[in-house]
């Protein structure tokens, strides 16, 4: 009896914590300014908690019906809240004032639930056992909920079916409660009888979230954000729409999983289909294993060397199960060597021969970023080149950003190499430009692997054809001490936004 | 129990308090390669031990600053091989030294050297040697990789040190007048690196009055305009533009006209080229042997240094010009040599100021402060992410009088100067000291010579410029300019004297 009643302590506490940290998650995602959404709502949480121990001086009699009531109220206010705020940012301008309201009441029910508690007890223990057992469970229970939370909570079951599953937790309390103080309560069977009402509509709500948040989604501009992490090196973020993932990296979107077959099918395959024998397969960034997902295509293929600098991605994409699916496991492979390294030094220092490199960073949006597309970057990595190798670029787009485009062609031209341009269409980024490399000839390739959904063979010279509006500009070359480019993509881009 | 309890909550609290006020961290530090109290031995004329062995070596090179080195890497590269360096300090290198952390290699003074035009030719050979310059293209590695420069005015960050924001028409006409009288001034010819190369008695005049004085004859009084002349000065020479030779000042803009956007840099500064030229000569170099006595025989020079005796044939003087009255016997004191002192630190920051504002940059430059900003350390990395680094720190005590800078230097303790410098530091990061773990400073009395009015064409200068007898001056500041290429120039000048005398 004893243990299950701490037990009942430490999943209130949990309970409780967990509404607060959705709130302010929610906020925070939803508001942006994570540190003053948690600090206003810790504080609010913690002063109505103060109200709520405030009032339960005043409850003299049915403490026992109270604390069950207490629990279904918050089964139903907490369980809900998500889905509540959720929707109120969607479709109504009051999304702060209901978070603030909400925030306030699940504070004040949680501040009446464990005076009361201790005193429908206090007959069975000793006053100081009860105080230490008591508190020392609370705290248990929000030390497990604060790890629970980001660990599994976040990423597996989203901010609406967490705070479902924690309201079903509090009914659960109060539906246990009715057992556990029975000889304390009148009207048993109807305190049940609304235990399990509650119980089922939170069921139904879980089972069905999906559809709240897609009612509430459709209105905001953003999808689910299913991960969000501050690594040493960047913003992650991951949201899901449906059944659309997609990544952002420093808030530029990686890619879609709707589409992102067309970017990685056009980043590998024309290139490394013309390598003769290609036995050593470079990939400099690409930490989301896509691109290794299509190189893992060709059989002759006996080794792919990963550098890419964020630890944290390449273990995300390692795995989480989504994401594992999405790139079908390639980092599993026994072929694949993922090494986290800055990739210029590593390039600069390393001395193996590749016969084909892929180069998949980020654009240019900063200098540091702009170190990537310098003449003295790709002398570099041509080094690596065996003698039949190619190499290709991620380019950013001849369309919106011409200017750059062909900044990095140039560039890639000014260190030592025949240059062979080419553009797709991938929906959710426009057009999209790359570059094949190399020291020798290059024409589109007549074989290419089966089962391509986007690549084929006739269409392929034609992604080598520009049409006026993304045709060729005079530009100079990106180097380390003139860094023209990161000019140019800075202005084209705000060439569009204007 | 109660009490205790009290007590726990107390002591809870205060610690929570004080985890929550972001209290200034501990900084550590110290003065580093401190070498003035063997400056003043030989001012005070200190007793130095009689010499206990005697070596007879054809050509012995005071000095392992830029000048000696290179003294020593053109005889060595001739092929000729009977010489000795000696250097007071435990490492070569002089104003060229360098120091490394966990982080970075950082420079203790000279960061820099211009892309070297044409007619420094023994600069180019060197850099060719050294992989710098290839086939005519200079490597990328080794050019200030962007962004090269900014400055910090009304509050905001712009890119370069010339102003270009908030001026007046009057201010934008005054720019382009400077710019097109240099223009002309540099048609001429005559400015050039090394000022040997075009050097003219036609252009005395201009050493005759100061560049202040210059500017205000050609009406050029823009503030903005005279802010930035000061600047150059104080970067270039450690003088305002009233201490500053208008030759001097117009020499700075006009004998560069660079044919690649550079400068040349490394994260240790020139001490990446003193590096290079010790894996070539440093087997040659006696470091931490101070020479105290420099006797001229009637066809030998003795060189007292340490506990030994060098009988040498000739002598190249690469130390500071201003120490050969001290060691050399019966020298008569100098009157043109004056020199600016010069405070340096490197600061080893544990992350980036979230005030950082922009892109990283090299050289950054605040307009409201009597120091020249600090210059980034890991600049030059190839990293794509960089969340450490070390900013060297220069400030070079241009106003009022030398020597009492050089007191005040000597005077205040470290503590005193390095909340000056993280005062300088804080009017535009506010949170330096949260980034900063460790300041390290450099105390230089006579860091570089000051090209005062007269100094150029200074009698004095002309003679010690000429290779006679048996002790050949070798230091830059015969020329009055500080720099790398002049160093390098009179090193090798020198070398080459030495040797068609020494061979004949």
């Amino acid at each position: 009896m004893g243990i299950l009643l701490f037990i009942t302590v430490l999943l209130i506490a949990a309970c409780g914590l967990i509404y607060e940290l959705i709130a302010g998650t929610l906020a925070s995602y939803l508001l942006g300014d994570s540190v003053l959404q948690f600090s206003t709502i810790i504080g609010c949480y913690l002063f109505a908690m103060g109200i709520g121990s405030a009032i339960s001086r005043y409850i003299d009699r049915g403490l026992a019906y109270r604390f069950v009531w207490i629990e279904l109220l918050l089964g139903v206010i907490g369980g809900f809240s998500s889905a509540l705020l959720f929707l109120a940012f969607a479709y109504t301008q009051g999304f702060q004032l209901l978070m603030y309201a909400l925030v306030v009441v699940i504070g004040v029910l949680v501040g009446l639930e464990i005076p009361l508690l201790m005193r429908i007890i206090r007959g069975r223990y000793h006053f100081r056992d009860v105080v230490a057992h008591v508190l020392t469970f609370d705290y248990l229970g929000a030390l497990g909920a604060s790890l629970l939370f980001p660990i599994l909570l976040v990423p597996y079951l989203g901010l609406v079916r967490s705070a479902m599953l924690f309201g079903i937790l509090n009914v659960a309390v109060a539906l246990w409660s009715t057992f556990l103080f029975a000889n304390q309560l009148a009207r048993v069977q109807v305190l049940r009888g609304i235990g399990f009402v509650v119980l089922c509509a939170l069921g139904a709500g879980l089972a069905d979230a999906k559809r709240i948040t897609i009612a509430a989604e459709d209105n905001i501009y953003a999808d689910e954000i299913i991960f969000a992490r501050d690594t040493r090196y960047q913003h992650i973020v991951l949201t899901r729409f449906k059944d659309d993932i997609r990544l952002f990296l420093n808030s530029h979107l990686q890619f879609s999983s709707r589409d992102e077959y067309r970017y990685h099918e056009a980043l590998i395959h024309p290139g490394l289909s013309k390598v003769p024998v290609p036995r050593h397969v470079l990939v400099l960034g690409g930490g989301d294993g896509l691109a290794v997902r299509e190189i893992l295509k060709y059989p002759q293929v006996e080794t792919i060397t990963l550098v890419d600098l964020d630890p944290e991605m390449t273990r995300l994409f390692s795995t989480n199960p989504m994401l594992i699916a999405l790139n079908q496991k390639s980092f599993s492979s026994p072929k694949v060597h993922i090494i986290n390294a800055d990739a210029f030094p590593w390039v600069d220092s390393n001395a193996d021969s590749f016969d084909f490199i892929v180069v998949d960073f980020p654009d240019p949006t900063n200098y540091s970023l702009g170190k990537l597309y310098t003449t003295t970057f790709y002398k570099a990595v041509a080094r690596h080149l065996s003698a039949q190798g190619l190499m290709v670029v991620q380019s950013t787009s001849p369309m919106f950003a011409r200017d750059s485009y062909w900044c990095i062609a140039e560039t890639i031209k000014n260190a030592g190499l025949h240059t062979y341009p080419y553009h797709v269409y991938v929906p959710s980024f426009g057009e999209w430009g790359f570059v094949i490399a190399g020291m020798r000839d290059y024409s589109p390739p007549t074989v290419l692997p089966s089962g391509l959904r986007f690549v084929d063979v006739q269409g392929l010279p034609a992604l080598f054809q520009f049409p006026p509006d993304m045709a060729p500009m005079q530009v100079e070359p990106n180097r380390l001490n003139d860094q023209v480019l990161v000019r140019l993509y800075d202005k084209d881009w705000k060439d569009i936004s204007h | 129990m109660s009490v205790s309890r009290r007590k726990f909550l107390q002591s809870t609290s205060a610690a929570l308090v004080g985890l929550s006020l972001k209290s200034d961290r501990p900084i550590s530090g110290s003065f580093v390669n401190e070498s003035f109290q063997q400056g003043h031995l030989l001012r005070d004329h200190a007793n130095f031990p009689a010499p206990k062995q005697k070596l007879k070596v054809p050509v012995v090179i005071v000095g392992g600053g830029i000048a000696g080195l290179s003294a020593a890497w053109r005889m060595h590269k001739k092929g000729f091989r009977d010489f000795v360096l000696l250097e007071m300090n435990d490492e070569a290198g002089g104003n060229s030294r360098w120091g490394e952390n966990e982080i970075s290699a950082y420079p203790w003074a000279a960061h820099y050297v211009p892309v070297p035009g044409p007619k420094a030719i023994y600069v180019r050979e060197l850099f060719e040697e050294f992989g710098v310059l290839k086939n005519g293209k200079w490597e990328e590695r080794y050019l200030c990789f962007a962004p090269q420069e900014r400055l910090f005015l009304y509050g905001r960050w712009q890119e370069g040190i010339e102003p270009a924001i908030g001026l007046s028409q009057r201010d934008r006409d005054q720019f382009q007048k400077l710019e097109d009288q240099i223009h002309q001034f540099r048609a001429t010819g005559k400015f050039t690196v090394p000022m040997d190369v075009g050097f003219s008695e036609s252009t005395a005049d201009l050493d005759r009055i100061s560049f202040a004085e210059w500017l205000r004859e050609q009406r050029m009084d823009s503030k903005i305009l005279n802010w930035y002349m000061n600047y150059c000065c104080r970067d270039d020479y450690g003088a305002t533009t009233d201490q500053t030779s208008a030759w001097a000042g117009i020499q700075y803009f006009a004998s560069r006209d660079p044919e690649e956007k550079g400068p040349l840099t490394w994260p240790e500064g020139n001490g990446w080229i003193v590096r290079r030229l010790l894996e070539r000569v440093g087997t040659f170099v006696r470091a931490g042997q101070m020479v105290h006595r420099i006797s001229p025989n009637k066809n030998s020079v003795s060189v007292f240094a340490g506990d030994a005796e060098y009988h040498a044939e000739f002598v190249v003087f690469a130390a500071p010009t201003f120490l050969a009255p001290y060691l050399i016997e019966g020298m008569s004191p100098f009157h043109d040599f004056e020199y600016s002192p010069w405070l340096t630190a490197n600061l080893t920051l544990d992350r980036i100021p979230e005030t950082y504002g922009g892109d990283l940059t090299w050289d950054n430059v605040f307009m409201e402060s009597p120091t020249l900003g600090y210059v980034d350390a890991t600049h030059q990395s190839l990293r794509t992410h960089i969340d450490r680094t070390v900013w060297t720190f220069y400030w070079a005590f241009a106003d009022g009088l030398a020597s009492q800078n050089r007191q005040l230097l000597l005077n205040r303790d470290w503590n005193y100067w390095k909340e000056a410098i993280l005062h300088d530091l804080e009017r535009v990061h506010r949170d330096i000291r949260q980034c900063v773990s460790r300041i390290d400073i450099m105390r230089m009395g006579h860091a570089m010579a000051r090209p005062k009015p007269g100094a150029i064409f200074s009698p004095e200068r002309l003679k010690l410029r000429k290779p006679q007898g048996r002790i050949l001056f070798a230091n830059s500041d015969l020329t009055g300019f500080s720099i790398f290429e002049e160093a390098q120039y009179r090193g090798v000048t020198s070398a080459e004297a030495v040797m068609r005398r020494a061979q004949s």
